[in-house]
C-alpha cells in the first residue's frame, strides 16, 4: 500500500508551517475545482431552461463546459495524487511492500519522481501554450455572440499541473524518508 | 531512390470529401509526379480521422510539427486566423465555390496580412478547401424565410450568426449532435451543408430540404509544417505545390458536383420514408430577404479587428472586389457598409 | 530502429511499468513521451504532451462525467439508491442471486439515460455494491457485476460509441441507436444467465455467507410505492426530458444531478457541509477517471504516429483470409487493443482500416457496428487498462479493495460478452431487425 496516512505526513509532522501552507495550496485548488463542478451543473441547467423557456441557446455554454472539464482535472490532480487515488495495479508492489519494504519504498519513490518529471513537462508545455494564447489573444466562443479569453483557463491549468508535479516530488521524498531514514518500514 | 517519411493527418475522417481528397488527389498526385523521375519516394504515415489530434487543434498540430501535413480547419481558429473568417462574416456573397477558392488563392499572394497570418504559424499553405452550399433542413416545409421565425435551428458555432435577425434561434451543435437534436425536438431543423448532412442521414428526421443555396465559405487549407518544408528537396517541393494546386481545383469542382449528387442521393434514399424527402426550392427573393434581415455582420466583425491592428476592412474590400472581378454578384455589398 | 519498432517496444514497456505498480496514467504518459522523442524529437514530444493535457479532454461530452458522478453520489446519500435496491430485492428475492440480477436490470434501465459506461459504473458501485455486500455477496462478485453490467450503458441508447461509429461508417445515429436495443437486452439476459450459473455452480465466487435469504418483514404496498417514487421520478425526469426534446444526452447529466439534488433536499438528507463533501468526492472520482482517459489518448496518439497499428491491421486484415477470417481477426484485434487503450481511441484507429474491408466483404455496417461496440466494450473490463474497473475502484475508494479482485469478478461477464458476440454474428437480425424496419 502506498497510500497509508503515514506517507502523507512529513518528518516535521502535521504542524510544520511549510506543510500547512502547502496543504492549503493543494486543498485550495481542489476547492476551486469543486466549485467549478457546481458551476458546470448550474450553467448547463440554465441553458436548458433558457432554451425551452425563451427559445435560444445561451452563448458559450458548450465551449465553457468543455474547458471546465480540463480545468477540473488539472486543479483536482494534486489532491488526487496526495490522496493516492490515481489508478494503479498493486499486485507486485503490494507483495513487495510486505516482503521487501525498502525496495518497495524505493520503487514508489521512483514512480512518484517519474510522475513529477512528466507533470513538470506538462506544466512547462502548458506555460508555452499560455504565453502563445496570451500573445495572440486567443479566445473561445463566437465573435458577435459571446467570447472569453483562454489565458485565465491556461493559467489555472499550468498552475494545477505545476502543483501536481511538486506534490509528486514531495511524495517521492516522503517515500524515501519513510523507507530509509525513519528506521522503520513505510507503514 | 531516396525515401522520405512524412506524416499526414486530419481531425476529420476520410469520408469527409475534402479529407478523402487529400489521399485521392493531393497524395496521389504528389506520388505520381515524383514517380516521373523516380529520384524520391514518399512513405506516407496516414493518421486521418482524429487519431493524432482533434478538431480543436488542427492549426497548432501542423504548427508544432506533431504532423508534417494536415488539414487546418480555419472555421475553428477565429483568434489565430482572423482574416480567414472573412467569408463566414460576409455571408451570401458567393455561391461559386471554384471562384471563391481562386479569390482566396490570389489573396494569399497579394494580401500581406492574410499571407502572414498563416506563415506566422510556421505553416505553408499547399491547397485550399471550401464548404458546399448551406440550406435549411426542417421537419416541416417552409414557404419562405419568414417561417423560420421562432424556430430552433441547429447550427455549428460561427454559423449561428447567419440566423441573427431572422427570428430563428440558433441551437449550438455539431454534425455529431444534429440527428438526435432534431429527432428528440431539441431543435426543429438545422442550417447545414448537403455534404455534411448526407453521411449523418439527417434527412430521416428533417426531410424537407429548403434549398436557399445560401452561400459557400472558405473553410481551411492543407498545410505543411514550415520546418519540414525546408528540409524537403526542391523536386519534392515543386511536386507538392503542383499537387496542391490540383487538389484545390479538383476540390472546387467536386464541391459543385458533389453538392448536387448529395441532394439527389438524399431524395433517392428518402423516397420511401414518411414523409418522403422533398427539396423545397426557394425563390431568389426569399434568399435576398434572408440576407437583408442580417445585421451588419461584416462591420461587427471587422471593427474590433481593426482596433487590434488587423487590416480587416481593407481585406473585405479586396475580397469583395476580387469576387466581382470573377463575375460573382454578391447578394449584399458588405464592403459598402464598412 | 523504425517508428513501428518503437511502437511495439512502447507497448512492452508500458505493460512492464503498469504491472510493477507505477500509476497507470503516469506509465502511459512516460512511455508515450519517450517514444515520441525517439519517433520525432524532444520538442515535438513536449508540445504533444502539452496539447494532450490542454485539448484532449476539452470536449463538451466529457462534461457529463462529473455530473453523472454527482448524480450517483446524491442518489446514494439521499437513500434513494438503497430504497431502489430494497424494491428490487423484494421483487426478485425468490430468484437465485436476486440482487445481482437486480443490478443488471437497474443498469439496463439506467443505460437509457446515460451515454457513457463510466456513469453507470460510478452510480452502481455506490448504490449496488454496499447493498450486495450487506446481503452476503462477495466483494469480488458485487464489483464484478457492477463492472460487467456497466457496459450496457453504451449498448442501450443513447450511446457515445454508436455516435462515433455512425459518423465514421456513414450510418445514421438514430438507426445505430435502434440497433443497440436488441443486443442490449440479449446481453442483459446473458448476464443474468451468467449470474445464475455462477450462483449454482460456484457459490463461493458469489456468496460470502450461507444464509442469503433476507428476512422478509411485512411491508405494505404503500411503503414499496413510497420507496420507488424518487427513483421513478428521477428516471421520468431524465427520460422525459431526453425524449420530450427538452435536452440532449449531454445535458441529461446536469438535469439528472439537479433532480437528484432536489430529491436529497426534500428528504432532508443534505446540509451545506454534506453537499460540499459530495462535490469534493465527485471531483476526486472524476479526476482519477479522466486522467486515465487523458493519458490513454496520448498513448494512442503516439501509436498512430508510430504507424504500428496501421501496419498490424494491414498485415492481419489484408491477407487472403476471407470475410469470416477478417471478422475474426478484427474482433481479436479490437479486444487486444482494448487491453491497453480507451474505447474511442480504438475506434479512431481501427475503423478507417476496417470499414472499407467490411464493406467490400458485403457486411451490413449496422450489424458490424454492433459487433464493434461490444468487442470494444470488452476492453472496459480487461486488465491492465480497464476503465470500468478503475471507475469502481475510484468510486468505492476502499484501500483494501484491489483492482485485481474487480478484474477477476468481471471476468465471467467478459465470457458472456464473447458468447453474445458469437450469437449476434450467427443471428444478425438481433441487431438489424429494428433499424431496418
Ligand atoms: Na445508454
Ligand atoms: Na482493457
Amino acid at each position: 500500500m502506498s497510500d497509508k496516512p503515514a506517507i502523507g505526513v512529513p518528518p516535521g509532522g502535521h504542524h510544520h508551517p511549510v506543510y500547512r501552507a502547502w496543504t492549503m495550496v493543494v486543498d485550495g485548488l481542489a476547492a476551486l475545482a469543486t466549485a467549478f463542478i457546481a458551476v458546470l451543473m448550474a450553467v448547463i441547467c440554465a441553458d436548458i431552461v433558457v432554451r425551452n423557456g425563451f427559445g435560444g441557446s445561451l452563448p458559450l455554454v458548450s465551449e465553457l463546459g468543455a474547458m471546465m472539464v480540463v480545468l477540473i482535472v488539472a486543479l483536482q490532480l494534486p489532491s488526487a495524487i496526495r490522496a493516492g487515488r490515481l489508478a494503479q495495479v498493486e499486485m507486485v508492489i503490494g507483495a513487495l511492500e510486505i516482503s521487501r519494504p525498502r525496495l518497495a519504498g524505493l520503487l514508489n519513490a521512483l514512480f512518484c519522481l517519474a510522475g513529477s518529471i512528466i507533470l513538470g513537462i506538462v506544466a512547462w508545455a502548458s506555460f508555452g501554450i499560455l504565453s502563445g494564447d496570451w500573445a495572440s489573444g486567443d479566445f473561445i466562443g463566437i465573435p458577435g455572440l459571446g467570447t472569453l479569453p483562454t489565458w485565465p483557463f491556461r493559467t489555472l491549468i499550468t498552475l494545477g499541473m505545476s502543483v501536481a508535479a511538486a506534490e509528486f516530488l514531495f511524495k517521492a521524498l516522503r517515500h524515501l524518508h519513510a523507507s530509509f531514514f525513519s528506521g522503520k518500514g513505510p507503514s | 531512390q531516396e525515401q522520405i517519411d512524412l506524416t499526414v493527418a486530419s481531425s476529420h475522417p476520410t469520408v469527409v470529401p475534402w479529407v478523402g481528397m487529400i489521399q485521392t488527389h493531393f497524395m496521389a498526385r504528389t506520388d505520381e509526379l515524383l514517380a516521373e523521375t523516380g529520384t524520391y519516394q514518399i512513405n506516407w504515415n496516414e493518421a486521418f480521422g482524429g487519431q493524432l489530434y482533434k478538431a480543436n487543434a488542427t492549426l497548432s498540430s501542423v504548427e508544432d510539427g506533431i504532423t508534417d501535413i494536415g488539414w487546418v480547419f480555419s472555421f475553428l481558429e477565429p483568434a489565430q486566423l482572423p482574416l480567414s473568417q472573412v467569408s463566414t462574416n460576409t455571408p451570401f456573397a458567393v455561391t461559386d465555390v471554384p471562384a471563391l477558392l481562386e479569390v482566396i488563392d490570389e489573396l494569399l499572394v497579394s494580401n500581406e496580412a492574410f499571407k502572414a497570418e498563416w506563415e506566422d504559424h510556421n505553416v505553408k499553405v499547399l491547397g485550399l478547401t471550401a464548404t458546399d452550399l448551406y440550406d435549411i433542413y426542417t421537419k416541416e416545409p417552409l414557404e419562405g424565410i419568414a417561417d423560420i421565425a421562432g424556430m430552433k435551428l441547429s447550427a455549428p458555432g460561427v454559423l449561428g450568426s447567419w440566423l441573427r435577425g431572422t427570428g430563428a434561434n440558433a441551437v449550438d451543435g455539431a454534425l455529431t449532435t444534429f440527428y438526435t437534436d432534431v429527432q428528440t425536438g431539441v431543435s426543429d431543423g438545422a442550417l447545414s451543408l448537403a455534404l455534411g448532412v448526407l453521411p449523418i442521414k439527417l434527412y430521416e428526421v428533417a426531410p424537407y430540404i429548403n434549398r436557399f443555396d445560401a452561400a459557400a465559405a472558405f473553410s481551411g487549407a492543407i498545410a505543411i509544417n514550415m520546418d519540414t518544408w525546408e528540409t524537403l528537396p526542391e523536386e519534392v517541393q515543386a511536386a507538392m505545390i503542383e499537387a496542391g494546386k490540383y487538389y484545390t481545383e479538383s476540390h472546387g469542382q467536386q464541391m459543385v458536383e458533389l453538392h448536387e449528387v448529395a441532394l439527389n442521393t438524399m431524395v433517392e434514399q428518402g423516397a420511401n420514408q414518411n414523409p418522403k424527402v422533398t427539396i423545397v426550392n426557394m425563390p431568389a427573393e426569399e434568399r435576398q430577404k434572408w440576407v437583408d434581415m442580417l445585421p451588419n455582420l461584416a462591420a461587427e466583425w471587422a471593427t474590433p479587428l481593426e482596433a487590434q491592428g488587423v487590416p480587416a476592412v481593407e481585406f473585405v474590400k479586396q475580397y469583395m472586389a476580387a469576387l466581382r472581378a470573377k463575375g460573382v454578384e454578391p447578394s449584399r455589398a458588405w464592403d459598402e457598409e464598412l | 530502429m523504425s517508428p513501428i519498432d518503437i511502437g511495439w517496444i512502447s507497448i512492452g514497456a508500458l505493460i512492464v511499468l503498469i504491472v510493477v505498480g507505477m500509476p497507470i496514467g503516469v506509465s502511459m504518459l512516460v512511455t508515450s513521451f519517450v517514444s515520441v522523442m525517439f519517433i520525432r524529437s524532444d520538442m515535438v514530444a513536449i508540445r504533444m504532451l502539452g496539447q494532450v493535457a490542454n485539448d484532449s479532454l476539452e470536449e463538451y461530452l466529457y462534461a457529463v462525467v462529473p455530473l453523472f458522478v454527482l448524480m450517483g453520489l446524491l442518489v446514494t446519500v439521499s437513500g434513494v439508491g438503497r430504497d431502489t435496491f430494497d424494491v428490487f430485492q423484494r421483487l426478485l428475492h425468490r430468484f437465485t442471486a436476486g440482487l445481482g440480477q437486480a443490478t443488471v436490470f437497474a443498469n439496463a434501465v439506467f443505460a437509457a439515460i446515460t451515454g457513457i459506461s463510466i456513469a453507470s459504473a460510478t452510480v452502481f458501485s455506490r448504490v449496488a455494491v454496499p447493498e450486495m455486500i450487506r446481503h452476503g455477496y462477495t466483494r469480488k462478485f458485487a464489483t464484478g457485476v457492477v463492472a460487467g453490467s456497466s457496459v450496457l450503458g453504451m449498448l442501450i441508447p443513447p450511446s457515445l460509441l454508436f455516435i462515433v461509429y455512425a459518423v465514421q461508417a456513414e450510418e445514421s445515429v438514430g438507426r445505430m441507436f435502434l440497433a443497440g436495443i436488441g443486443p442490449g437486452f440479449l446481453l442483459a439476459i446473458m448476464f443474468c444467465a451468467t449470474i445464475y450459473a455462477l450462483a449454482k455452480t460456484q457459490p463461493k465466487f458469489v456468496f460470502d455467507t450461507e444464509q442469503t435469504v433476507v428476512e422478509q418483514e411485512f411491508v405494505s404496498a404503500w411503503t414499496v410505492l413510497r420507496m420507488a417514487t424518487p427513483i421513478v421520478a428521477l428516471i421520468a425526469l431524465v427520460l422525459g426530458g431526453l425524449y420530450g426534446g427538452f435536452f440532449n444526452p449531454t445535458e441529461a447529466g446536469a438535469a439528472g444531478a439537479a433532480g437528484a439534488l432536489v430529491i436529497a433536499l426534500l428528504r432532508r438528507s443534505l446540509n451545506r457541509r454534506a453537499f460540499w463533501r459530495l462535490l469534493v468526492e465527485t471531483g476526486q472520482i472524476t479526476v482519477s477517471v479522466l486522467f486515465l482517459i487523458l493519458a490513454a489518448s496520448f498513448f494512442s496518439r503516439m501509436l498512430a504516429l508510430s504507424g504500428m497499428p496501421n501496419s498490424l491491421a494491414v498485415f492481419l486484415l489484408d491477407g487472403p483470409i476471407g470475410p469470416w477470417g477478417f471478422l475474426l481477426a478484427y474482433i481479436a484485434l479490437v479486444i487486444i487493443l482494448g487491453f491497453l487503450i480507451d474505447s474511442i481511441s480504438i475506434m479512431l484507429i481501427m475503423l478507417p482500416i476496417a470499414l472499407p474491408v467490411a464493406s467490400a466483404a458485403g457486411f451490413d455496417l449496422i450489424w458490424f457496428g454492433v459487433i464493434t461496440v461490444i468487442a470494444i466494450e470488452i476492453g472496459l473490463l480487461t486488465p491492465p487498462f480497464g476503465l470500468s474497473v478503475y471507475t469502481i475502484k475510484a468510486a468505492l475508494d476502499d484501500p483494501d479493495l484491489k483492482v485485481g479482485e474487480i478484474f477477476r469478478g468481471a471476468f465471467p461477464f467478459v465470457i458472456a460478452m464473447l458468447i453474445t458476440i458469437a450469437i449476434i454474428v450467427a443471428f444478425p437480425l438481433i441487431a438489424t431487425w429494428l433499424p431496418r424496419l
